[in-house]
């Protein structure tokens, strides 16, 4: 009977060790790790910027290429351009912001700066929303996605949260940064161009 | 809009912008060249390229 029961205990032991390097092996992968399909995005875009003055968003490469929008896609491969200024020009003269950004999360960060910049009180979720004609979780998802690209800071304020603009964004040539010019053609092409 | 004028004079092409100043969206478009719509009715366009 003692054999059983160390047995017993010995094939537990094994199977509590084979979960333990499952879960360690899952937690060890890179999170920001590139798919195929985000590879494809990123091939995409590194073919198309430059033609036609494009700099095209990751969004619009997304569509292009039949991947399905979804923020954390957008932030992976967005975060990766941000980390390799190296793969194109475009990157290096109009800068990664240009480039990861929808143009609502543009236009939400347009509403923070020029409130700053004017020193205004910051602007609630409901009035940023009223000014970019986002409803309120659109509004609250494009909040998230600059904070998380470092661009908004989040304050937790009595009243609730409240964001303001990280300050190199307020010196980033006022009234040239955060655009988007979005172009479609008739025939199916869309890009962004400067 | 030098590629408007340009490039894609030929075609049909929508372009959605937005006001530099504040936030408004701007929508236009046009057919070979010429504006056929532009939205809200304050737009101001600059065509470049003579």
């Amino acid at each position: 009977m003692p054999n059983i029961k160390s047995g017993r205990r010995l094939v537990s032991l094994v199977i509590c060790s084979i979960l333990v390097f499952a879960a360690n092996s899952m937690a060890a992968q890179p999170k920001g790790k590139l798919t195929t399909s985000d590879k494809k995005v990123i091939d995409f875009l590194v073919n198309d910027w430059g033609k036609d003055y494009s700099v095209t968003s990751v969004d619009i490469a997304m569509d292009a290429v039949g991947v399905k929008q979804s923020e954390e896609t957008r932030f992976r491969i967005g975060s990766y351009i941000k980390a390799h200024p190296e793969l194109h020009e475009v990157i290096r003269r109009w800068g990664w912001v240009t480039l990861v950004l929808t143009p609502d999360e543009k236009l939400i960060a347009r509403v923070l700066i020029n409130a700053e910049r004017e020193g205004k009180p910051n602007p609630s979720v409901s009035e940023i929303a009223k000014a970019v004609g986002t409803g309120e979780g659109q509004t609250n998802s494009g909040l998230a996605m600059l904070e998380r690209y470092e661009i908004l800071k989040r304050d937790n304020a009595a009243g609730g949260p409240s964001y303001t603009v990280v300050p190199r964004y307020l010196k980033w040539e006022p009234r040239l940064d955060f655009l988007f010019h979005t172009v479609t053609l008739e025939r199916g092409r869309r890009f962004n161009t400067n | 809009m030098l590629l408007v004028s340009g490039k894609l004079a030929n075609e049909k092409i929508t372009i959605d912008d937005s006001s530099p100043e504040g936030t408004a969206r701007i929508h236009v478009e046009f057919d070979k060249g010429k504006l056929v719509k532009a939205d809200p009715d304050s737009t101001i366009l600059f065509m470049g390229g003579g």
